[in-house]
């Protein structure tokens, strides 16, 4: 391997984080949504939400980007590789992190919610100063988690020819005819990612941990 | 709705695509479950380095997104003199990466067993492969029957990545079905349908089960 | 586990014992880290005895008795089980292999605080479990006792139950049956009635009673004085990890013969009252 291959797996990690993290922007507010639509159960939008997270919870990320770049034309949304990776993870991770705020939505004491009520704070005021950060800090962990996980299932894309982390490793193999070392870089490259996550992730909790002491 | 009756009338491909991601998550579920089971054995070990040993293997699978390790297996390795074809690749892959975790959801079931009950197999003069095998592997299993089902979703989600090494699974054939007959609408929706009625095939068995399981608690 | 990679050959067996003396137990310690738990315990148990351990929480009671079918290892001292020793094979200083220590502990019962009944087996498949899986005896056989021993302690119309269905006076009558299906030379129980709630205690009491008065040799830690005074032929008293004193019950509770006997005593009077 030439520095130039190392430099272009590393190049092609960018368009992994980016991407990823763009996924992440999108899916995890859009998983919160959803959740909130099952918490007050609101008619018809519940049933919607239930059969959206059941679907692409069990759907997997090839065959939904395969779906999303070839087959949404056809309905007049025509996207670019990139765009229409970024939507295939931000679908994906959306149905399970929808799962980890509900959970978070359901396990929240009641009685501070029906503090902030009698209080008079109204209800947008309500969720966000009150519930908000609080269940922010208990999905934290299972978000990152998944987030870990939507990393490994970056590589999805490569299929509609993004070229990300393995997509690269795999062109260099091909040219020097010596896969492994690429190879071998990928993984390593994929591993700090993660641990850059996991670090962050238990960073994020020690200052929550200490502003979100319960009275 | 011209595009599901061209799907309809050429569905033999995407049957033979179904019929092989289920034989392929079969095969691979087994392996991983059999393989897992193994692993839980070291992960439990009260020496260190096979502990070690065991934890670094669940670790490496842990770390490496699943579509690397299939390239691994079936670029890689050629390399070093072993050459596996698409097939084997892939099932191989499923098995190795699934039993890691496999092995650490049964192991953290072991360790979450009443010790007593374990305990009570050496006072009764079991030992060895008997004891694990009639005493403590059942109760695991059983106790671990929800996380098994999820792990077994994962499996049917990551066959999907073999159609990139040209195993003919159902998103393979959904793909060849687009390319021959322009229906990427139909072909890939139907795929869609069948990975979802899989899944929740395997939810509903799991809760079945769980029922039978709950008894046994 | 070193022992799965060994070989299925039958497991070595191990004769029922002939001798007065069933348990011979001399000068056991144990330590867990800094703390010794049992300092130089010595005692023996003859054929048909029931011996009661009896003593403050922490005193060791329950360690002792795990030491003695090696659940716990002593750091130091012997236990021979009729003139067999346990736990080191003879004639050297090391560890019993797991198949002949496995063997040794056909011969020695136990009843648990928590039951341990196998929660994956019917009523019934828990006691046939070990003569037929450990003893290899034939199942038809197993089975016929195994109705027997489940019919004697009350429990005949529960044996096609899981143990998840049971009450905990169930469920440790289970145990007893359980454990009397390997015809031990012993019975070790460790504090049987302690998780009972205290309208069940007295079913699992009575069943014990009728085992002592039947001449099964025993060895019972247990809170239950009563039980102690009216079964026990021995009680073992034991305080920070030492035997302080023993003597036959009616001894022991009416004239103690030590302070801290004493002492031991005097709470439990005023508890009763």
């Amino acid at each position: 391997m030439t520095a130039y291959d190392y430099y272009s797996i590393v190049h092609a990690a960018l368009a992994t984080i980016s991407i990823s993290l763009l996924s992440i922007l999108l899916g995890v507010p859009l998983g919160l949504g959803l959740a909130l639509i099952r918490w007050s159960r609101v008619p018809v939008l519940n049933e919607i939400a239930i059969v959206y997270v059941s679907i692409l919870r069990t759907c997997p990320s090839v065959t939904l980007a395969l779906l999303l770049f070839f087959a949404l034309p056809e309905i007049g949304i025509s996207l670019e590789p990139v765009p229409a990776g970024i939507l295939t993870l931000a679908l994906g991770t959306s149905a399970f992190d929808a799962e980890i705020w509900r959970s978070a939505l359901t396990n929240f004491p009641r009685d501070q919610y029906d503090a902030a009520l009698s209080l008079g704070m109204r209800r947008f005021t309500r969720f966000r100063r009150v519930m908000l950060p609080q269940i922010v800090r208990s999905s934290l962990p299972a978000l990152v988690n998944e987030m870990t996980l939507l990393i490994k299932a970056s590589p999805a894309v490569a299929v509609l020819g993004i070229v990300e982390i393995t997509r690269a490793a795999i062109r260099i193999g091909a040219r020097t005819y010596q896969p492994l070392p690429p190879f071998i870089f990928a993984l390593v490259i994929y591993s700090l990612i993660v641990f850059a996550f996991v670090r962050a992730q238990r960073a994020v909790e020690r200052r929550y941990a200490l502003a979100g002491a319960p009275a | 709705m011209n595009e599901f009756a061209v799907v309809w009338q050429h569905r033999d491909m995407i049957v033979t695509g179904f019929e092989n991601t289920l034989i392929i998550v079969a095969l691979g579920a087994t392996g991983a479950l059999v393989l897992g089971a193994l692993l839980a054995v070291p992960l439990m070990a009260r020496q260190r380095a096979i502990r070690a040993a065991a934890t670094a293997y669940v670790d490496a699978m842990r770390c490496v997104p699943f579509l690397l390790f299939v390239y691994l297996i079936y670029y890689g390795l050629p390399s070093l003199g072993l050459r596996f074809d698409n097939w084997s690749t892939g099932i191989a892959a499923l098995v190795l990466y699934n039993s890691a975790y496999m092995g650490e959801l049964l192991r953290a079931a072991w360790a979450d067993m009443p010790h007593e009950q374990i305990e009570a197999g050496y006072a009764f003069g079991f030992s060895g492969l008997q004891l694990f095998r009639r005493i403590i592997l059942p109760p695991v299993l059983l106790s671990a029957l929800p996380l098994i089902g999820n792990q077994l979703i994962q499996i049917v989600k990551d066959s999907a990545f073999l159609t990139i090494i040209a195993v003919a699974e159902l998103t393979h054939e959904a793909t060849a079905m687009q390319t021959t007959y322009f229906v990427p609408f139909a072909s890939f929706i139907a795929a869609v349908a069948l990975y979802w009625v899989t899944c929740i095939g395997i939810e509903g068995t799991v809760g079945y089960l769980n029922r039978f399981a709950e008894e046994r608690r | 586990m070193h022992a799965m990679a060994e070989k299925a050959s039958p497991m070595p067996m191990v004769e029922p014992i002939a001798q007065p003396v069933v348990l011979d137990v001399n000068g056991v310690s144990k330590s867990f880290g800094a703390n010794t738990v049992l300092r130089d315990i010595s005692f023996k148990v003859h054929r048909s005895e029931t011996v009661c351990l009896l003593g403050p929480s922490g005193s060791g009671k329950s360690t002792l008795l795990r030491c003695i079918n090696w659940l716990e290892e002593p750091d130091g001292g012997t236990v021979l089980l009729g003139g067999r020793r346990i736990g080191v094979r003879p004639g050297t200083n090391l560890r019993m292999t797991d198949r002949d220590l496995a063997a040794i502990r056909t011969r020695i019962g136990m009843v648990f605080q928590h039951f341990a009944l196998w929660p994956h087996m019917t009523v019934l498949q828990n006691v046939m479990e070990a003569p037929v899986h450990v003893l290899k005896r034939d199942k038809r056989e197993v089975r016929k006792e195994a109705e027997a021993l489940l019919r004697r302690v009350g429990l005949a119309d529960k044996m096609d139950s899981f143990p998840a269905r049971l009450s905990g006076g169930q469920k440790q009558r289970v145990g007893i049956a359980r454990s009397l299906a390997m015809k031990p030379d012993l019975i070790l129980f460790d504090e049987p009635t302690s998780s009972l709630d205290p309208e069940l205690v007295g079913e699992v009491l009575t069943v014990m009673q009728d085992l002592a008065r039947e001449g099964l040799t025993m060895v019972v830690v247990t809170h239950e004085m009563s039980f102690a005074r009216d079964v026990a032929s021995r009680v073992v008293f034991m305080d920070k990890g030492q035997i302080v004193e023993t003597g036959n019950p009616d001894q022991f509770f009416r004239t103690p013969q030590t302070e801290r006997a004493r002492q031991f005593l005097a709470r439990y009077a005023a508890r009763d009252r």
